[in-house]
């Protein structure tokens, strides 16, 4: 607690078992790439099913791929590339000491993952009308052909894996930006801000892969 | 490190760190190479342009990620270590999705799904199942 105390830190930021604020926070920064390797793995297995059924059905995928809804997808990579900027200022004026900056930011981060959500939700109700969905519940008039319902499997399962990372995100940004107002982040330690900050920015990098993937074949 | 017995410890030097000088003007750049990067794709993307679409595609997106990774995760201020786990990470990436694509490519009509148009007639042997080959 003292050493804290001189180190002018809120209380319960360094742990004992830390000799200096700089290892903990090197540690800690090197445990959160190793569990977004975790994430990117998990996602690459999607894309390598993605890849095998795309090499096998390349008509079919480009075929469905025309029928979803370009400039929503198009909306949404603007949304989420512009949210990952504003996580990138609140971290900036975390460290800059503009805590009420920083908050602002995480809201705008917040509001922006809304905005993304409710424009997949828009998409999702389009398919669920025109029964462009997974598997067996495949009855879209449009496009009859092998491969279809496969593309609709994977689009489900990737946007639908991405979507519940997009929520966990803004839990956690909701955790800084709750921790940003009550002074926890400063010039001082911002690692907790900047972790929750990099995870969000995987969600970023997960849909600039998705978006040309799923709507631009 | 003898650190048992004192009440405080020594900090480190970077403990004191003040960032007032830090800049927002990198975030701002790459977000406007971002949006570049997304009309680029969006029309590339729109002329379909066969063969080339998909290595376009990716190479866009690739670059997209590696500016995300580079400056908004500050993975040019990040140490040996933390780079080698993003490094290792794309490496089995790369693994996993360069072998399975390979198999795929190379396997004959029998282990691919029904009314798959493509990859199969290509390795197919002569003569064989000639009567499931498409018209």
């Amino acid at each position: 607690m003292s050493h804290e105390a001189e180190a002018g830190l809120p209380p319960g930021i360094l742990g004992h078992h830390f000799s200096s604020l700089a290892r903990q926070n090197e540690a800690a920064r090197l445990g959160m790439w190793l569990f977004l390797a975790t994430e990117i793995l998990l996602f690459a297995g999607l894309f390598t099913g993605y890849a095998v059924y795309r090499f096998q059905f390349p008509e079919a995928f480009a075929e469905c791929s025309r029928h979803l809804e370009l400039t929503l997808g198009t909306v949404n990579t603007v949304v989420l590339i512009t949210s990952s900027l504003t996580v990138a200022l609140a971290i900036h004026f975390a460290r800059t000491n503009r805590p009420r900056a920083a908050a602002a930011c995480l809201v705008i981060t917040i509001l922006f993952a809304l905005a993304f959500l409710g424009i997949k939700a828009v998409e999702y109700t389009a398919h669920f009308h025109e029964k462009s969905l997974p598997g067996k519940y495949y009855a879209f008039e449009e496009v009859k052909i092998p491969g279809a319902a496969m593309f609709f499997s994977l689009y489900f399962l990737m946007t639908g894996l991405h979507a519940l990372h997009v929520i966990a995100g803004m839990i956690v940004l909701g955790f800084n930006c709750w921790h940003t107002l009550h002074g926890r982040y400063s010039s001082r330690y911002y690692t907790g801000l900047e972790l929750g900050g990099m995870y969000w920015h995987l969600v970023d990098m997960v849909w600039i892969f998705l978006y040309p993937l799923l709507y631009l074949i | 490190m003898s650190e048992s017995g004192h009440p405080t410890r020594e900090l480190h030097p970077e403990d004191h760190h003040e960032e007032n000088g830090h800049s927002a003007i990198p975030y701002l750049v790459v977000w406007i190479l971002l949006l570049f990067f997304t009309v680029l794709t969006y029309l590339t993307g729109k002329q379909h342009l066969g063969t080339w679409a998909l290595p376009i595609a990716l190479a866009i997106a690739c670059t997209k990620s590696a500016l995300v990774a580079v400056i908004f995760m500050h993975l040019k201020d990040s140490s040996g270590s933390t780079r080698l786990v993003f490094g290792t990470s794309l490496v089995f990436v790369a693994l996993l999705l360069f072998f399975t694509v390979a198999d795929v490519a190379t396997r004959f009509r029998p282990s691919t799904p029904a009314g798959a148009p493509f990859g199969t007639e290509r390795s197919q042997p002569e003569g064989l199942l000639e009567h499931e080959l498409p018209e």
